[in-house]
């Protein structure tokens, strides 16, 4: 159906007057090569146009935006850690084996723990088609600095370690894989 | 000239409820973002709005009151949407609108555009239904009991309006 920019706005307005979602890119698809027009159309109408109530999701997705974005791009599509560890590892190409070692890393990288700068491109196709979002940018996620000072240990475990024994510790260091490349390889 | 909502803005701004002023704007701000950048990336555009705007009431940013609070949001919107694809452009420049006294900013957020002007601008009959219909949001079965008309006479009143909308929308 050739639908004209005015009968998209119209639609849009109808939307807007009746609570409804708004979608705008849905209508901007719909509008063709006459989404342009329609995009400003709509954009001045929603600039002079008083808001419109919050509702509660917008209340919780206000109340979350001091959790690391990453979180809640996967926690807005209802997936758990689990699920969205399974599905990277399959566009991954990996195997089962690899599960336990992607939630890991993967779980640093939502908590901002991880450096991105390591991240491959590979992963980061993966998680921006898994999450619907540039998982590049969602990942620029800077972690709030410790309030309290930090604390010094006396003596450690490191400290009291022969070095003969440090140096067998480090030559049992497992040589890095496949997921170690993928997430701090790049 | 300020809207219905401003004072309500002002209010929750004031007794410092500011997740409840955020979330009246998030919507906006997701659809404003979707059509400027014309596509899903203005969901990724909006996040990055809303977290600054966050950012910022949370700093006790914009207390002042000096402008509603939309025109806040409207600046920030469109600071992000320009900047979304130029390099380097990040957090280092700070909207700082209520800062200084420049009482010429508007930027480019026209405050008297408002639908009650739009409302204004039609004969006395369709003023009516529009502001109903507009401003009161109600359903053309409400309008027409509000007004004691049929609801045919709603139907032809809106679409009178709604070229004269886009008309104003386009002036």
């Amino acid at each position: 159906v050739n639908l004209t920019v005015q009968q998209l706005l119209e639609e849009f307005v109808g939307r807007w007057t009746r609570d409804e979602p708004l979608a705008v890119d849905e209508l901007l698809v719909r509008a063709g090569p006459q989404a342009d027009e329609l995009a400003g159309l709509i954009d001045r109408f929603l600039e002079r146009a008083p808001r419109r109530e919050p509702t509660p999701e917008a209340l919780a997705y206000v109340r979350a935006l001091d959790d690391p974005p990453m979180l809640r791009a996967r926690q807005a599509l209802g997936l758990k850690l689990d699920d969205l560890t399974t599905a990277l590892v399959s566009r991954l190409g990996l195997g089962d084996w690899a599960l336990p070692k992607v939630r890991r890393y993967y779980q640093q990288l939502e908590l901002g723990q991880l450096d991105a700068g390591g991240v491959t491109a590979s992963v980061w196709d993966a998680l921006s088609g898994l999450l619907g979002r540039d998982a590049r940018r969602l990942a620029e996620f800077e972690p709030a600095a410790p309030t309290a000072e930090a604390m010094f240990r006396v003596a450690s475990a490191d400290y009291d370690m022969p070095l003969a024994e440090y140096a067998a510790a480090a030559k049992a260091e497992p040589e890095l894989d496949e997921v170690d490349r993928l997430f701090t390889g790049g | 000239m300020r809207d219905a909502r401003d004072a309500e803005d002002s209010r929750l701004l004031e007794n410092g409820e500011i997740d409840l002023l955020l979330a009246g704007w998030v919507e906006t701000i997701d659809a404003r973002c979707v059509a400027k950048m014309r596509g899903p990336v203005g969901h990724d555009v909006a996040q990055a709005v809303c977290e600054r705007l966050w950012k910022e009431l949370k700093a006790g940013k914009h207390r002042t009151g000096r402008w509603p609070f939309r025109v806040i949001v409207y600046q920030v919107i469109g600071y992000v949407c320009a900047g979304w694809y130029e390099k380097g452009w990040g957090e280092g420049e700070l909207i700082e609108i209520d800062g200084a006294a420049d009482d010429t900013f508007t930027g480019d957020v026209e405050l008297q555009l408002t639908l009650e002007a739009f409302v204004a601008t039609l004969p006395p009959e369709d003023g009516k239904v529009a502001r109903l219909w507009l401003l009161e949001r109600l359903e053309i079965d409400e309008i027409s009991e509000r007004l004691n008309k049929l609801p045919n006479a709603i139907y032809q009143a809106r679409s009178r309006i709604n070229p004269r909308l886009r008309e104003w929308l386009e002036s």
